[in-house]
C-alpha cells in the first residue's frame, strides 16, 4: 500500500514536473537546482483532463504555466534570479526605425507620453560615414554609473545583471541621470495619470509599475516577463528581429524567431558594446549595421516631427 | 534550405512592410478594434490548455482585464469551459475541466470558440481554433564515432488510431530562455512522410546545468491542426555550469549600503570621527564654560 | 588700527550695539520678505504638480537649483577663509570682518541645504538618506559635510559672540525685553573671567583648525557631484581646486558688498574703514587671479586637445549659444574685477562695492554655465523627445524660488544684525586698548 502511494507520487511529480509549460517555466529551467526555486506542493489538488482523456490530479503548486504567480517580494526583487546573466544583442543591420519596440514598452510600462524608455536614434559617427539606427536601451552595466551614485539604494544592480528602480525608495536627486553616459534614464516630472486601478497597485521593481511622480523611470528589461520564461516586451514586439535577448550562462540570445548561441553571434558579427572606454561594461551588445536589410531612408518616415525638423536643416 | 529560408523571410518581411504601411494608414481613419487570440498547447503529450490573449489594434497590443467566455465545439451555456478574465498583459490560461471528459473523447477533432465580452453585445469579439488531437515524442542515438541523433516523431489521431503526420514544422534543440537553440544548422525542420524528424546533434561544449545536463526539445508551433506541441528530454551532453557565487561577496562602489567597500568605510568612519570627536569635545569645553560662569555667579 | 584709537569704549560699545530698523532697513527688509513669500508659493506649486512646473526635462535634469546650490555653498566657504585662515596667520586686520563672514557662511548653507530638498522629487522621502544611505554616493558625502560644517560654523560664530552677550547684557535698557531673554539664554553664564577667556580662546583656535579641512571638504565634494560623472566639462581632475578658488573669490566678493553695506546702513566708518577695503581689496585681486588660473586649466587643456564631445561643449560656451553668458561671466567675474583692483585708486569703497557686486554675479552665472551646458551636450544626441527637451530656461516658479532662498540669505543676516552685533565689540575693545598702549 505504502508502495504503491509513493510509486504514484512518483509519477505525478515526473509528470508535472516534465511540467506543463510551455517555454521555459520556472521549474524546467536547467540551473534551478541552484536558483532554489523549488516548489513546495499547496496541499490543494486539481483534476484536469489530458490529450487522450484521462483525468490527471495535479498539486496546484505544480500547475504550470502557473495561472497566478506570486507577487516578487521587493527583497527578491533586489536580489535578482540566481544563476541567470541577462544580455541582450541589438542587430543595427535590421533595424528601420519601425519604433514597435517602443510602443510596446511604453504601453506595458505605462510610460509618460513624449517620453521613451528606448530610443531609436539616428546615428551618423563621421561625416563620411554611413548613416544607421540605433534603438537604445538601458545598457545594464556591469559596473553602473548611476548605482554608483545613489544615495539610497534605490537604484541596484541583481545578481541577475539587471539594473533596477525601486520607486517607492527614490528621492528624486536625479544624480543617477547625471551620471549615465547613455541618457537611459527619465524622470517623472509630473503625475503619471495613470487610471485609478493601475495607480493603486503596490508599486514592483520587477514590472517597474505603477510609475510615480518625483522619480526616476528606465528600460529594465523585463524581469517580471522573465521570470515566466517569457521574452521582454520590446524583443517580441519587433517585426524585425533587431533585439536578441537572452541568459548569457547558457549562451543563447533568441528573438522568438531565431535563436544563436551568443558567443558565435558576437564573434562572428563582430558585435561590440557602446563606449567601452568608459569601463561601464553593458549588457547590451551591437552587432554592426553592415549587409542591412533595409535601406537607411526607409527610417526616415517614422522620425518624430522634432526630429525630422533638425534632420531638414 | 538555406535559400528557401531566406526567400522565405524576405517574402515575409515584404508583407510585414505592406503590413505595416497599412496599418499607419488605417490607424489614421479606423478606431484600434480589440480582438481576442486563441492558442492550443500541449506540453510533453500531458494536459492540453488554450491560452487566450485580449489585444487591441492591429499591434496586437495587450489589453488587460477582459472578461472571456471559452466554449468547446459550439458556443452554448453546456459547451462552456470557463468564464474568464484575462490579467494585466491581457493573458489568460484555460485547462480543460474533468467535466468534458465524455466530449472531449467522442472526437479526434475539436473546435475551440473564444467569445470576448464588450460593453454591449454587439461589441462581443469572437475568435475560433480547430484542432486536431496528436502526440510528439523525442528520442536520441549516438553513433559509435559519438554523433549524437534526435529523432522526433509527431502522430495525429484518426479513427481511433494514431497515424503519422508529415509535413509539420518544428524546431529542434535545447531549451533555452525564450527560444530553442537549434540542435542542427537550420532553424526548422520538417518531418517526412513517417512523421519523423531525424536532426544531427551540432552543439558541442555547450553550457548545461550543475551537473552538465540540459533540455532537448521539440516544438511545433501554432501549427494549422495540431496548435503547440512541445516535448522535452534532459540529456547530460552539456558542460557543468559553475556558478558564480562571488556577486553578494563583492564590496564595490555599486554595491548597496551594506557592502560598501572596506577602505571606504575605514576613511569614511575615521573622517566623521575624528571630526565629530573634536566637535563633542569643544561642546564639553563649552559646558566647562558654563559650569565656571555659573559658579562666579553665585 | 590709527583711526579709532581714540575712541573710548563707551563709544565703540555705542556704535556697535545692535539697532533697531529704519525706514529703509524696514523696506529693505518688507521687500525680501516679499521676494521669499512669491518663492513659497512657488516652492507650494511645485509640491502640489510636481516638478514640472520648472523647465527642467530629461536633459537638462539640474537646472538653477543646482547651480544656486553651489553657488550658495561656494559663498559660505569665506566663513573658513576670513575667519579660520586670517585668525590662524594672525591677519590683525580681519577682525571686524569675522562676524561678517560667518553669518553669510551660516546663512548661505543652510540655504544650500534647502535648495538641494527643493531640487528633490520626493522631499518627504529626505529621511531616506538615514534609513538607507549609501555610503558610496558622493550625495551621502555631501549631506555629511555640509552637516559637519553647518556645526562648525555655528560653534564658530558663537564663542566668539559671548562676550559681546555679555556687554549687551549690561546695557538691558537697550534692548526689548525679548531680546535681553534670548541673550541670557545664550550667555548669562559667561563671566569674562581669565579660566572662561582661556578655554574660549583654545576652542576657538581648534575650530579655526577644523574648520579649514571640512570647508574644503564641502565644496570639493560638491565639485565631484560632477566630476564623478563621464559628461564633458564635468569630467575633470581639477574640478576640486577649481570650485574651491572660486568659492573663495565669490565668499570675499560677497563680504566686500556686505562691507560697504553695513558701513554705510550703520555709519562703520570708524570700523570699517577705508584699509579693510585696501586690504581686501587686495584679496580679492589674489584670488581672481587664482581662480582665472584654475579657468585657463579648465577651458585651455581640453580646448587644446577637442575631443569630440568636449568640442561640442566647448564650442558651445567659447561661441555658440552660451557664448554672451559665458564671456560676461569671466569678464565681470575676473578679468575687470582683476584690472580695477590693481590699482590703488580701484582699492577705494564704492569701486570695491562695484566690483563685489560684479564678482558675485558673475559668480552666480559661472556656476549656471559649469552645470546646464555640460546637460544640453550629452554622448548620445538629443532625439526621440519632445523639442522643449532640447533646450532650458528656467520657468518662474524656478527663478521664484532661487530668488526667495536668495532674500531668505539675506534675510537671515539682516536679522542677525538686528540682534547681535555685526562687528565683535569685545574684540574691537581689546584691540583698541592694544594699540593705545602701543601709542603710548
Amino acid at each position: 500500500m505504502e508502495n504503491k502511494d509513493t510509486s504514484r507520487r512518483d509519477f505525478l511529480a515526473t509528470a508535472l514536473l516534465a511540467g506543463v509549460a510551455a517555454g521555459c517555466g520556472p521549474k524546467k529551467n536547467p540551473f534551478d537546482d541552484y536558483a532554489g526555486n523549488d516548489v513546495k506542493a499547496s496541499g490543494e489538488m486539481v483534476k484536469l483532463l489530458s490529450v487522450n482523456g484521462d483525468i490527471i490530479e495535479i498539486d496546484k503548486a505544480f500547475l504550470k504555466p502557473v495561472p497566478d504567480l506570486p507577487p516578487v517580494s521587493n527583497d527578491e526583487a533586489r536580489r535578482g534570479i540566481a544563476g541567470k546573466k541577462f544580455v541582450m544583442v541589438i542587430d543595427l543591420s535590421r533595424c528601420k526605425n519601425v519604433k514597435a519596440c517602443q510602443k510596446a514598452c511604453n504601453h506595458m510600462h505605462q510610460v509618460h507620453p513624449g517620453q521613451n524608455w528606448i530610443k531609436v536614434l539616428e546615428m551618423q559617427d563621421a561625416e563620411q560615414t554611413a548613416p544607421y539606427w540605433e534603438p537604445t536601451t538601458c545598457m545594464h552595466c556591469d559596473e553602473p554609473p548611476c548605482v554608483k551614485v545613489c544615495p539610497v539604494d534605490a537604484t541596484f544592480k541583481r545578481q541577475d545583471g539587471i539594473v533596477l528602480i525601486d520607486s517607492d525608495r527614490c528621492i528624486g536627486c536625479r544624480f543617477c541621470m547625471a551620471a549615465c553616459p547613455y541618457s537611459a534614464r527619465v524622470f517623472n516630472w509630473e503625475d503619471p495619470g495613470l487610471p485609478t486601478e493601475v495607480a493603486d497597485q503596490d508599486y514592483s521593481c520587477e514590472s517597474s509599475m505603477p510609475q510615480k511622480k518625483g522619480t526616476v523611470g528606465k528600460c529594465d528589461f523585463c524581469p517580471d516577463m522573465t521570470r515566466t520564461g517569457e521574452l521582454p516586451h520590446c524583443v517580441s514586439a519587433c517585426p524585425n528581429g533587431v533585439f536578441m535577448f537572452g541568459d548569457m550562462n547558457q549562451d543563447t540570445v533568441t528573438n522568438g524567431a531565431e535563436t544563436f548561441r551568443f558567443s558565435e553571434l558576437i564573434k562572428e558579427k563582430s558585435g561590440y558594446r557602446l563606449m567601452e572606454d568608459l569601463g561601464t561594461k553593458p549588457s547590451v551588445y551591437y552587432l554592426p549595421p553592415v549587409n542591412r536589410n533595409f535601406p537607411f531612408e526607409s527610417g526616415l518616415e517614422n522620425q518624430i516631427a522634432d526630429d525630422k525638423i533638425k534632420h531638414s536643416k | 534550405m538555406k535559400n528557401i529560408l531566406k526567400t522565405r523571410i524576405s517574402f515575409l518581411l515584404v508583407l510585414c512592410l505592406m503590413v505595416s504601411v497599412l496599418s499607419i494608414s488605417a490607424q489614421d481613419t479606423v478606431k484600434a478594434e480589440p480582438s481576442v487570440k486563441l492558442r492550443y498547447f500541449v506540453n510533453n503529450n500531458n494536459i492540453q490548455y488554450l491560452m487566450v490573449k485580449s489585444v487591441i489594434g492591429k499591434k496586437l497590443l495587450p489589453l488587460p482585464m477582459k472578461v472571456v467566455n471559452v466554449y468547446l465545439d459550439s458556443a452554448g451555456a453546456d459547451n462552456l469551459i470557463i468564464k474568464t478574465t484575462t490579467d494585466k498583459i491581457g493573458k489568460a490560461i484555460v485547462f480543460i475541466p474533468v467535466a468534458f471528459q465524455e466530449k472531449w473523447k467522442s472526437n479526434a477533432k475539436h473546435n475551440f470558440i473564444a467569445v470576448m465580452e464588450g460593453a454591449t453585445p454587439e461589441e462581443e469579439v469572437t475568435a475560433e481554433l480547430e484542432i486536431t488531437k496528436s502526440k510528439i515524442e523525442i528520442d536520441t542515438s549516438s553513433s559509435e564515432d559519438g554523433v549524437r541523433t534526435i529523432t522526433v516523431k509527431v502522430m495525429f489521431y484518426e479513427n481511433n488510431t494514431w497515424v503519422p503526420a508529415p509535413d509539420v514544422e518544428m524546431r529542434v534543440g535545447v531549451s533555452r530562455l525564450g527560444g530553442i537553440l537549434s540542435a542542427g544548422d537550420a532553424e526548422t525542420y520538417t518531418t517526412d512522410s513517417t512523421g519523423s524528424v531525424s536532426v544531427e546533434f551540432k552543439r558541442d561544449s555547450l553550457a548545461g546545468d550543475l551537473q552538465g545536463n540540459y533540455i532537448l526539445a521539440a516544438k511545433v508551433e501554432d501549427n494549422d491542426s495540431y496548435g503547440n506541441l512541445l516535448v522535452e528530454k534532459t540529456v547530460p551532453w552539456g558542460v557543468a555550469y559553475e556558478p558564480d557565487t562571488t556577486f553578494f561577496s563583492l564590496r564595490t562602489l555599486w554595491t548597496t549600503q551594506f557592502r560598501a567597500p572596506y577602505w571606504l568605510l575605514f576613511m569614511a568612519y575615521s573622517i566623521v570621527l575624528g571630526v565629530w570627536g573634536t566637535m563633542i569635545y569643544l561642546i564639553r569645553q563649552m559646558w566647562k564654560i558654563k559650569k565656571l560662569g555659573d559658579a562666579v555667579g553665585k | 588700527m590709527e583711526n579709532i584709537k581714540h575712541l573710548t569704549s563707551e563709544q565703540i560699545t555705542q556704535d556697535l550695539f545692535p539697532r533697531k530698523f529704519g525706514k529703509l532697513g524696514m523696506l529693505w527688509t518688507g521687500i525680501l520678505l516679499l521676494v521669499a513669500a512669491l518663492g513659497l508659493y512657488a516652492y507650494y506649486r511645485q509640491l502640489r504638480y510636481g516638478l514640472i512646473v520648472t523647465n527642467m526635462r530629461d536633459y537638462v535634469s539640474w537646472g538653477i537649483y543646482i547651480s544656486n546650490f553651489v553657488f550658495f555653498v561656494a559663498i559660505s566657504l569665506v566663513g573658513s577663509l576670513i575667519t579660520a585662515v586670517f585668525r590662524l596667520t594672525k591677519v590683525e586686520w580681519s577682525t571686524p570682518l569675522t562676524r561678517i563672514a560667518e553669518i553669510i557662511a551660516v546663512s548661505a548653507i543652510v540655504f544650500a541645504s534647502l535648495i538641494i530638498v527643493i531640487d528633490m522629487g520626493r522631499p518627504e522621502r529626505f529621511m531616506n538618506l538615514a534609513l538607507h544611505g549609501r555610503i558610496q554616493s558622493p550625495i551621502m558625502w555631501d549631506v555629511i559635510v555640509i552637516c559637519t560644517y553647518f556645526f562648525i560654523s555655528i560653534l564658530l560664530l558663537y564663542f566668539p559672540l559671548l562676550p559681546d552677550l555679555q556687554i549687551m547684557l549690561k546695557y538691558k535698557e537697550k534692548s526689548s525685553n525679548a531680546l535681553n531673554k534670548l541673550y541670557r539664554f545664550q550667555g548669562s553664564f559667561w563671566k569674562g573671567t581669565p579660566e572662561q577667556f582661556k578655554i574660549s580662546d583654545r576652542a576657538i583656535n581648534i575650530l579655526c583648525i577644523l574648520i579649514v579641512p571640512v570647508a574644503f571638504s564641502i565644496h570639493t565634494v560638491t565639485s565631484w557631484l560632477f566630476a564623478t560623472t563621464y559628461r564633458p566639462g564635468w569630467d575633470s581632475t581639477n574640478f576640486g581646486a577649481y570650485f574651491i578658488s572660486g568659492a573663495f573669490l565669490v565668499g570675499s566678493g560677497a563680504v566686500v558688498v556686505a562691507m560697504y553695506v553695513f558701513r554705510k546702513a550703520y555709519q562703520l566708518e570708524n570700523y570699517i574703514t577705508e584699509k579693510h577695503f585696501e586690504k581686501m581689496g587686495r584679496v580679492v585681486v589674489l584670488l581672481a587671479l587664482l581662480y582665472l588660473y584654475f579657468n585657463i586649466n579648465e577651458y585651455l587643456v581640453p580646448a587644446f586637445k577637442m575631443k569630440k564631445a568636449e568640442e561640442v561643449h566647448l564650442m558651445g560656451l567659447f561661441s555658440g549659444e552660451f557664448a554672451p553668458l559665458f564671456w560676461t561671466a569671466i569678464m565681470i567675474g575676473m578679468i575687470i574685477p582683476i584690472f580695477v583692483l590693481i590699482f590703488k585708486s580701484g582699492r577705494k569703497p564704492l569701486p570695491m562695492f562695484i566690483v563685489g557686486c560684479m564678482v558675485v554675479l558673475g559668480a552666480w552665472f559661472k556656476r549656471y554655465l559649469i552645470v546646464t551646458p555640460t546637460l544640453l551636450h550629452p554622448f548620445l544626441p538629443m532625439q526621440d523627445v519632445p523639442a522643449s527637451y532640447h533646450h532650458y530656461f528656467p520657468s518662474w516658479e524656478e527663478w521664484a524660488i532661487a530668488g526667495g532662498s536668495m532674500a531668505g540669505v539675506l534675510l537671515v543676516i539682516t536679522f542677525f544684525v538686528r540682534i547681535y552685533p555685526i562687528i565683535p565689540i569685545h574684540e574691537t575693545i581689546e584691540e583698541n586698548e592694544k594699540h593705545t598702549q602701543n601709542q603710548d
